[in-house]
């Protein structure tokens, strides 16, 4: 399922109130002899220490399913993967367009093999050298063990080849020139083949990587910690001696950890969570857009769905910027494609094709033969975020004689009846998560036999050769165009109505220094400081 | 003193228990069948596929029948192993050793508070029963009552970790590791959480007392000139002690129950908070032996609370 991360909206609202800190001492003081003397008085309130030893404490949103990256299932996992494993390949955190990782340059010689030239110097945390013969353990792994989750990202690798200590052959069955970006995700972050060796081939609790922090302890649902790791020689700024995770699950608690300054730093906050944090001076806020997207998935299959009339007028119905502004507390940049505007694929023609005009979704409906407007069943999720969603949407559906009601449910519940067997609904108001190559996004959205193209339908003429193309240069200028040619055929199409992609919400305290968002919505904190 | 009549009630409130744990465990795994969701679409990760998802479910023992599924997780808790989680791979003995010292601090903190606050409560307005002091703390106590906890608990962080400062507005330590930093952590969430505690236990105490002082017998010991002051520490007290133990027994199982939703404002590693995402992602083991260990605690505070209830008054053993 890719809407899991609706989890992080919560109902709760904070109230603040700003007053003059009394400060720990003074009240220990005055307590001390009346009430409970000794056990108050403990010395160490967690403050961090600043400087290259400090702890820095994350107030994260879930428990991770594994830290093996071959064996997870969750998207929130990355946050706490990335620091302890280097990924073959990284992404400019703005664009999300490969750059070096621990390859620190890559070819295709021909479309159907490439070439990964390795950084020399790299050891894993146990000391293990990082070579060739790491990364075929590791990719032979991935797509073929049976306990993999990501058989599928590496299903077009056809074998490895050790072509050298530091140089890497990866044989193809067909062009993939996503190959590179699906690197820079779970199937590119190595793990020490000694660790795998001694652990009977998964590192699910003890991992093993070799990035710029190592595995301290992992207690389920509480904490994640890790140390730094001395000779870590990649690129990065970071200067704090150690990484504490806090598993905190609601999000108002999240921001009160920081708030209170028991953690420098909390990520997947709400979007109505960044006007507090705009009014706490003592905070610093991050709200930058994310490929993650609220969009209408619809069932083409099912009248009058199947008219791409209709599918259009609804395109036409919905004004994209008051549904950021009411809806999500304008923490959200309006979505005309599947892709934001910062995307190095991003296709601006595209995103013309759809501007909020009523009159033109009357007039389609019309042409479909709707003079008097369509009645659609729609489905929806019941956490109070998604039911604003909703009324706003049902209040733009009506101006155009578009008429319905929402049955909502758990994220699980409804999404299992629109995608799965049961087929219920004609839309569902949910959201797509993103891949890190959008060609990924792209088949697994439409492709005619994809879980999430609710009604099987085969997608239009022009689309899966288009794909194709995508995948078969390495180019990135020409890939961005067969991207274009993908997204133009969706939306003239009308295949998803897009809404609006979140924004990924951090707040930190005024200590930490050097901190970015990134395109992905899965902060990493390679170059973060402690101020003293 | 333990007498023959009481190891035998001992052994046969034990186990009477066995049933109860059998049921308990066995109707929270019908219930965990009736939640919608599929703990193997969440292990399939984010691009499952229908046949990957086929394949979990056969890995795990999930397309097993109900009752062998059951059977199976019965038969190896009977033998001592309950599990690992579905999706983290944690031992669940481990989980439970690690969360439930810290839910049951918690707990018995609110239920010494309550007891320690509400007892004085109780006897100041029994004592001045029809008085406006009276009237005072019964109101506050219908308002302790009536407050929502986990919505007090976020005022109490408010005020006193947010603006004062004075107390961590998250997180805990473990008792284990250092025991005044866990009571410093514990102290805003047992607060929270004894409102009710104190509330039930001053009305409860004030009604038992207003009732004894009314009776025939605290009557005879004013003619024979005994001081109130003694007649309600020598007499009155000691009558209601039964009743005041009956309450503050319920009262602590009502709290450790409670503690789910305070755990979640105050972020505490606890078992309510593993129990409750151990149900959102369908973690069956987890539920199970988290279940399990709330049960039979639940059941050891019941018999303690009766067995004390024998020692303070000798005419329960006789019937």
């Amino acid at each position: 399922m890719n809407h899991h991360d609706n989890h992080y909206h919560n109902d709760d609202d904070d109230l603040i109130i700003n007053g003059v800190p009394m400060g720990r001492r003074a009240f220990l003081g005055m307590l001390s002899g009346a009430v409970a003397a000794g056990t108050l008085m403990s010395p160490s309130w967690s403050w961090a220490q600043a400087g290259g030893q400090a702890t820095l404490t994350v107030s994260a949103p879930a428990n991770p399913s594994s830290l093996d990256p071959a064996t997870g299932g969750s998207g929130s996992d990355h946050v706490l993967l990335f620091p302890m494993y280097d990924t073959l390949v990284n992404w400019n955190p703005a664009t999300l367009s490969a750059t070096p990782g621990l390859a620190q340059k890559w070819s295709f010689p021909d479309p159907k093999t490439l070439v990964l030239e390795l950084r020399p110097g790299v050891t894993f945390h146990d000391g293990t050298p990082f070579n060739a013969e790491a990364v075929k353990t590791n990719i032979d792994r991935s797509r073929t063990a049976e306990f993999s989750n990501i058989r599928q990202d590496l299903s077009s690798v056809d074998h490895v080849e050790v072509s050298g200590e530091h140089v890497v052959t990866l044989h193809l069955k067909n062009p993939d020139s996503a190959l590179p970006l699906i690197l820079s995700d779970r199937a590119g972050m190595m793990v020490s083949p000694k660790a795998l060796a001694d652990n009977n081939n998964r590192v699910d609790r003890n991992p093993v990587g070799a990035g710029f922090m190592r595995f301290q302890k992992w207690d389920d649902g509480s904490e994640v910690a890790m140390t730094r790791y001395a000779d870590y020689n990649g690129p990065n700024k970071l200067a704090v001696g150690a990484i504490s995770f806090k598993i905190i699950t609601d999000s108002a608690t999240r921001l009160r950890s920081v708030m209170s300054g028991q953690a420098q730093m909390a990520y997947h906050l709400d979007g109505r969570q960044k006007q507090m944090i705009e009014r706490l001076p003592t905070l610093q806020g991050f709200a930058d857009p994310t490929i993650y997207c609220y969009q209408f998935y619809m069932n083409m299959a099912r009248k009058p769905l199947d008219d791409v009339r209709v599918r259009q007028a609804i395109n036409y119905a919905v004004d994209r910027e008051t549904f950021v502004r009411v809806a999500m507390a304008g923490a959200g940049e309006p979505a005309y494609m599947n892709l934001p505007k910062s995307h190095w694929a991003y296709d601006p023609e595209t995103a013309k094709l759809y501007s909020h005009d009523p009159d033109k979704a009357r007039a389609l409906l019309k042409e479909a033969g709707h003079a008097d407007g369509i009645e659609l069943d729609l489905r929806g999720y019941n956490d109070q975020s998604s039911v604003q969603m909703q009324e706003v949407l049902m209040e733009q559906f009506s101006k155009v004689g578009i008429r319905g009601r929402f049955r909502t449910g758990t994220i699980a519940d409804m999404s299992a009846a629109y995608f799965g067997q049961e087929k219920a609904g004609h839309m569902l108001l949910s959201a797509w998560t993103g891949r890190p190559d959008p060609s990924l996004s792209y088949s697994l959205l439409y492709s005619g036999t994809s879980y999430f193209n609710a009604g099987q339908v085969k997608p239009p003429e022009g689309f899966d050769q288009a794909l194709l193309d995508s995948r078969s240069s390495d180019d990135q200028s020409q890939r961005q165009q067969a991207l274009a040619r993908v997204q133009r055929i969706v939306m003239e199409n009308a295949l998803v109505v897009p809404l609006a992609f979140r924004q990924s919400i951090v707040a930190t305290t005024a200590q930490v220094q050097g901190f970015e968002n990134n395109l992905l919505g899965k902060p990493k904190f390679n170059n973060v400081s402690l101020k003293a | 003193m333990v007498t023959r009549v009481k190891q035998r009630m001992v052994i046969s409130r034990l186990l009477q228990a066995l049933p109860i744990l059998v049921l308990a465990t066995f109707i929270v795994f019908c219930l965990m069948q009736l939640i919608p969701g599929d703990v193997a679409v969440t292990l399939a990760g984010e691009n499952a596929s229908v046949e990957r998802i086929a394949e979990i479910r056969q890995a795990y023992g999930l397309d097993q029948p109900f009752f062998v599924q059951y059977g199976q997780w019965l038969w190896q808790a009977a033998s001592g192993d309950l599990g690992t989680a579905l999706l983290s791979g944690e031992p669940v003995a481990q989980t439970i050793a690690r969360t439930f010292p810290n839910t049951l601090l918690v707990a018995v903190y609110a239920t010494l508070l309550s007891i320690v606050i509400g007892v004085p409560l109780g006897i100041l307005a029994a004592t001045r029963s029809g008085s406006k002091l009276d009237g005072g703390i019964m109101g506050a106590a219908s308002l302790g009552v009536a407050l929502p906890n986990f919505w007090f608990g976020m005022i109490l962080v408010l005020f006193f970790a947010l603006t004062l400062r004075w107390f961590p507005a998250t997180g805990f330590v473990s008792p284990f590791e250092d025991f005044s930093q866990a009571l410093w952590y514990a102290t805003l969430p047992a607060l929270a959480l004894c409102t009710n505690g104190i509330a039930e236990v001053a009305r409860q105490l004030r009604s038992s007392l207003v009732e004894i002082q009314s009776s025939q017998h605290v009557r005879t010991l004013h003619a024979k000139g005994l001081s109130p002051a003694r007649i309600l520490w020598l007499h009155g007290l000691k009558n209601v002690s039964v009743n005041l133990l009956t309450v503050v027994g319920l009262l602590f199982n009502k709290i450790l129950a409670a503690t789910v939703v305070v755990e979640a404002v105050f972020a505490i590693p606890g078992i309510g908070s593993s129990i409750v995402n151990a149900v959102l992602q369908g973690d069956f083991p987890v539920v199970q032996g988290a279940v399990l260990a709330m049960v039979v605690t639940v059941i050891v505070v019941n018999l303690l609370t009766d067995l004390l209830c024998t020692l303070l008054d000798p005419r329960i053993n006789a019937s």
